[in-house]
């Protein structure tokens, strides 16, 4: 929760360093280099998902699936249940010749329901958890990321990181801009 | 690269005790407890199928990953290849069947006076039934084979004529088996509750079989890495055949819940008979079915770590395995035996029997080659995989 | 993740990131051409006729339509299942191929989800105006009211309501939890102005995050795995409205995965005419490639030898069952009145499919936009001769009749086509066609042109 916070007033007071570079390759190179040399890096930005950034950021395996199932968990009983209280308790029919609880008419809704509640809840769960939201004020930090630029974002509030570190730390990797 | 298998006189010493050991005691225990022979032959031939499901399902699993030109399966491939060398055993023992013939397949002794046999004789008779079990056997056999040497071949020569051919053979195998495969169960399964027909049975028995296959697929696997073969097995391939065995475990519900829920909701009694009778005296084997093909595979593979730890896959393997054991029990024992069914010394025994041949001729096959074919083209990729 | 050099490249060309980009947006933002003008008129005059018919049900009533006592259903249902079907091929690309880890269907699966959603539309449609009183359509949803009962949960014609609103929740999200990130891609393309701040607005602020794409990751991957599942569930439950009955021809355990086969069959022929007209049109050869049609017509091989399985099961216990009624189906199907259908069926769905066996004709795209066409022609009928020929001559014989379809049921038929083409052509000009970050995530490993040439010199 701290991190999340200090990410959010880091780059709120633009108290960050920005480099760009164009393919996977120099970025995962250059986030090694600065994560041996003790920088924080605030946050990694690409164009698509980039494979092994996960495990260099030691970003946790997301719960998501976690609560997915227990929504559909959620689902499945509140659905056979219900259908269970209306044909037992409620109105009980005879329907078909077949039994007031008949369990497994009840399987294909709660399977409908299992699948709806679990796919609802994982993204709600995730827009929630990126606080992704419509938002027309939103400015991206630069307009090339979606497109083919990747950027790492290295927290320079402490004064100790300043452009010219970066700079010769980085020297040796291909990079398109540092600022 | 070049590990390969090595039968060693153990494994042949434990596995002959298991077939001469089984065979034995099944003996006694029917000269003791006088068992009927209609129980009798209902064991041979579940084991029949057990063991000719499995080897047909590990042809189906090379078959299908041939054609859709996967690569994570390449250093995993022998060992279902190994498995299909058990048809021609198999061809041997549904022979067999002939001496019980009278004893489960109830229509053989059919002489005339019923409406419906008088109809289905023209395909239940016992010269026609012979006939089409040759024709399946030679088609698997030979398709199995083919495939198998081209593979074979691909140790040897680096042409990449054998591995466009057995991608040709894949093709054809996978139509003929498709249309064998339910036929064929209609023949040997299906017709036990003579008077009975489902057209989904055929469907239900391939995946059935598919399950099985894959179980005995994923024990091998760990059995050669605990023997210190299999180097390059990585948590990525054990994750796949955990999907596989999840996804095809779900799947095979899917079949039985869609025969169970339609014949229970029409309530048409030419169909219910094939329910009553496994639920009348069998009833909590009918619900153990569920949860041990169903709901043990779900709960214990649907984690990602679960699927990637191999000594856990192979747990829930053995256990699914033991689970479509008695799903075939249900659907031959309570026709065929009707109520001298059960399950007992017999059961077991005679399983062990059939398990230690089958295992024997696997581990022999096995062994004849490198476990790993050095010149397929998908090697590499296997060798990296990475999910 | 090393790749054997047997496998084509699924992207051809010298491509960089912003070419990738580029080539995808370009046909979107840039003026149509005379192409899509026409398509776009052809298919909203078929839509604004369709929809008069749908008025003109409402207004007029069921009476518009040929249904009679013992058809009691037909044309609109038939139409239906088989928009419900041709709705399964997206969320298979979309879903099961992810799950099986094949990488082709990632310059696919965008407009194939789209072409779901558009479907699932369409069938929507045929639930409500079949209804003598379509403004009573809410009966249909479980909630407490003052007649003091529920919906009857035991009918599949209820699961159907469940299923096919689930599905098209589902399908929905996750193609806009797909879209997502290329809405953030085309928002940040466009100068400023009503349209950027329209993207902007739907982007929903997505900043290419490395959590945020993990946790797109997982999620698009938990849909699928929830999808797969669905897609099964939904076309069997539709099936289950006929098989659940005591109908000979209806009455069979086969139909769940049948259906569902017949669907993905279907769906996949749809997904190809579409596609095989847009990558022209469009430009998109590179990314839609020759190998990813002759993958799809794999996936129709395999399905129409299943659908063909599934007929030769059905036939065979026809007469295996020894039922009369059973049996006089299969005769009826094969020498009766409607026999015509049944034989455009067969030729349509087992043997033309089975041509793909050719390799030659599986390479060849004017061949492959005929046969789906084709297809899905013997689709349709598949599903009016087990609908029409059980129906209007079962057990009582005094109750045997024809069926004839009206003006209005042929308009509605043609009026669905006209709203799913329409959606489908303002569909790209709105989003982009292809999943732009899913390309570019495999053309390192997949692209014609790997490795460090990647590197864009703008």
């Amino acid at each position: 929760m701290k991190k999340k916070v200090k990410t959010l007033l880091a780059m709120n007071s633009r108290n960050y360093i920005s480099v760009f570079f164009s393919d996977e390759e120099p970025l995962l190179q250059a986030v090694r280099k600065l994560l041996a040399s003790n920088e924080t890096i605030l946050d990694v930005r690409s164009p698509f998902p980039v494979h092994g950034l996960d495990k260099l950021l030691s970003i946790k395996r997301s719960r998501i699936p976690v609560g997915g199932f227990i929504f559909g968990a959620l689902g499945a009983t509140l659905a056979f249940s219900f259908m269970a209280w209306v044909f037992t308790v409620s109105y009980p029919l005879i329907i078909g010749g077949k039994p007031y609880f008949a369990a497994p008419s009840f399987i294909p809704i709660t399977f409908e329901c299992t699948v709806l509640f679990a796919g609802i809840s994982m993204v709600a769960a995730m827009l929630i958890r990126s606080r992704l939201k419509p938002d027309i004020r939103f400015v991206p930090v630069d307009e090339k990321i979606t497109d083919d630029l990747f950027v790492v974002l290295i927290d320079s509030a402490n004064g100790k990181t300043t452009l010219e570190k970066i700079r010769s730390a980085l020297s040796d990797i291909q990079t398109v801009e540092i600022r | 690269m070049d590990e390969q298998f090595n039968f060693t006189n153990k494994y042949r010493n434990i596995l002959i005790v298991m077939m001469a050991g089984g065979v034995f005691v099944s003996l006694c225990t029917i000269l003791v407890f006088k068992t009927g022979a209609s129980r009798i032959w209902a064991n041979v031939l579940l084991n029949n199928q057990l063991f000719l499901g499995i080897s047909l399902g590990a042809a189906f699993f090379i078959a299908v990953h041939r054609v859709s030109l996967s690569g994570w399966h390449t250093i995993l491939q022998r060992l279902p290849d190994a498995m299909t060398t058990f048809l021609p055993v198999a061809f041997v023992l549904m022979l067999l069947i002939y001496f019980g013939m009278g004893n489960i397949y109830h229509w053989s002794n059919y002489e005339g006076h019923d409406a419906v046999m008088e109809i289905k004789k023209a395909w239940l008779n016992v010269p026609f039934f012979f006939i089409r079990m040759i024709f399946y056997f030679a088609g698997w056999i030979s398709l199995t084979w083919l495939m198998r040497r081209s593979s074979i071949k691909l140790i040897s020569s680096s042409d990449i004529k054998f591995h466009n051919r057995r991608k040709i053979l894949a093709g054809f195998f996978l139509v003929f088996y498709g249309i064998t495969v339910t036929s064929s169960s209609w023949d040997w399964i299906m017709s036990l509750d003579a008077e009975w027909d489902s057209t989904i049975f055929g469907w239900y028995v391939f995946i059935g079989m598919f399950v099985t296959s894959l179980t005995v697929i994923i024990m091998l696997t760990w059995f050669l890495k605990r023997a210190g073969y299999l180097k390059y097995l990585r948590a990525d391939h054990v994750q796949d055949l955990g999907i596989l065995l999840f996804s095809f475990s779900i799947f095979w519900t899917y079949l039985w819940f869609a025969q169970y829920l339609l014949i229970w909701y029409s309530h048409i009694p030419q169909e219910t008979i094939y329910f009553i009778r496994r639920l009348e005296g069998f009833k909590p084997f009918f619900f153990i079915n569920l949860v041990v093909n169903f709901v043990i595979p779900f709960l214990g593979l649907i984690r990602i770590s679960s699927k990637r730890n191999l000594n856990w896959v192979a747990l829930i393997a053995l256990i699914v395995l033991i689970g479509h054991w008695l799903d075939y029990w249900l659907m031959i024992m309570p026709a065929a035996a009707g109520d001298k069914a059960g399950i007992g010394l017999v059961e077991v025994f005679m399983t062990i029997a059939y398990a230690g041949m089958f295992i024997f001729v696997l581990f022999r096959s096995l062994a004849r080659y490198p476990l790993q074919i050095k010149n397929d083209p998908y090697l590499e990729e296997s060798l990296n995989y990475e999910s | 993740m090393f790749q054997s050099p047997l496998r084509k490249p699924l992207i051809e060309g010298t491509k960089s990131y912003r070419s990738i980009t580029t080539d995808i947006i370009d046909p979107m933002m840039n003026k149509p051409g005379k192409l899509w003008y026409f398509g776009v008129t052809l298919s909203g005059a078929a839509m604004m006729f369709g929809l008069f018919m749908m008025f003109w049900t409402v207004w007029q009533g069921i009476g518009t339509w040929g249904e009679n006592r013992t058809v009691g259903w037909a044309f609109e249902i038939t139409t239906f299942v088989w928009w419900i079907g041709i709705g399964h091929a997206g969320t298979f690309i979309s879903a099961i191929l992810l799950l099986f880890r094949q990488k082709w269907r990632n310059s696919i699966n965008r407009s194939a989800e789209a072409m779901t959603i558009f479907a699932v539309i369409c069938a929507a449609l045929f639930p409500l105006i079949h209804l003598g009183r379509p403004l009573l359509t809410f009966f249909i949803f479980p909630y407490p009211n003052t007649r003091g009962v529920w919906v009857n949960f035991n009918s599949p014609l209820v699961w159907d309501v469940f299923a096919i609103s689930t599905y098209f929740t589902i399908s929905l999200i996750f193609w806009y939890v797909g879209l997502i990130p290329d809405i953030g891609t085309v928002r940040d393309k466009l100068k400023k102005g009503f349209k950027k701040s329209i993207y902007n607005f739907l982007s929903f602020s997505w900043k290419g995050s490395a959590r945020d794409w993990h946790r797109h990751e997982i999620t698009s991957i938990m849909l699928a795995a929830i999808a797969t599942p669905l897609v099964l569930s939904v076309h069997s439950i539709v099936s289950m409205d006929f098989a659940t009955s005591v109908l000979p021809g209806w009455h069979t355990t086969i139909f769940p995965p049948y259906f569902v086969a017949g669907a993905i069959y279907s769906g996949f022929a749809m997904v190809l005419t579409l596609l095989i007209i847009a990558r022209k049109a469009m430009k998109l050869e590179d990314y839609i490639t020759v190998d990813h049609v002759e993958s799809m017509n794999k996936i129709l091989i395999a399905t129409g030898s299943i659908v063909a399985l599934a007929y030769i099961a059905e036939i065979f216990i026809s007469w295996y069952s020894a039922d009369e009624y059973e049996y006089y189906n299969l005769v009826n199907r094969v020498t009766g009145p409607y026999n015509w259908a049944f034989w455009i069926m067969i030729i349509c769905n087992v043997v033309s499919s089975q041509l793909l066996w050719i390799k030659k004709l599986r390479t060849n795209l004017a061949f492959t936009f005929f046969l789906s066409i084709v297809i899905n022609v013997g689709m349709w009928f598949e599903r009016f001769v087990i609908i029409v020929i059980s129906l209007h001559r079962d057990f009582l014989t005094s109750s045997w009749t024809m069926y004839k379809p009206t003006i209005v049921e042929f308009g509605l038929l043609i009026g669905t086509l006209g709203i799913f083409f329409t959606s489908f052509f303002l569909f790209i000009r709105v989003f982009p066609v292809i999943s732009i970050f899913e390309v570019k995530s495999i053309h390192r490993i997949s692209g014609e042109k790997k490795g460090k040439d990647l590197i864009s010199n703008e």
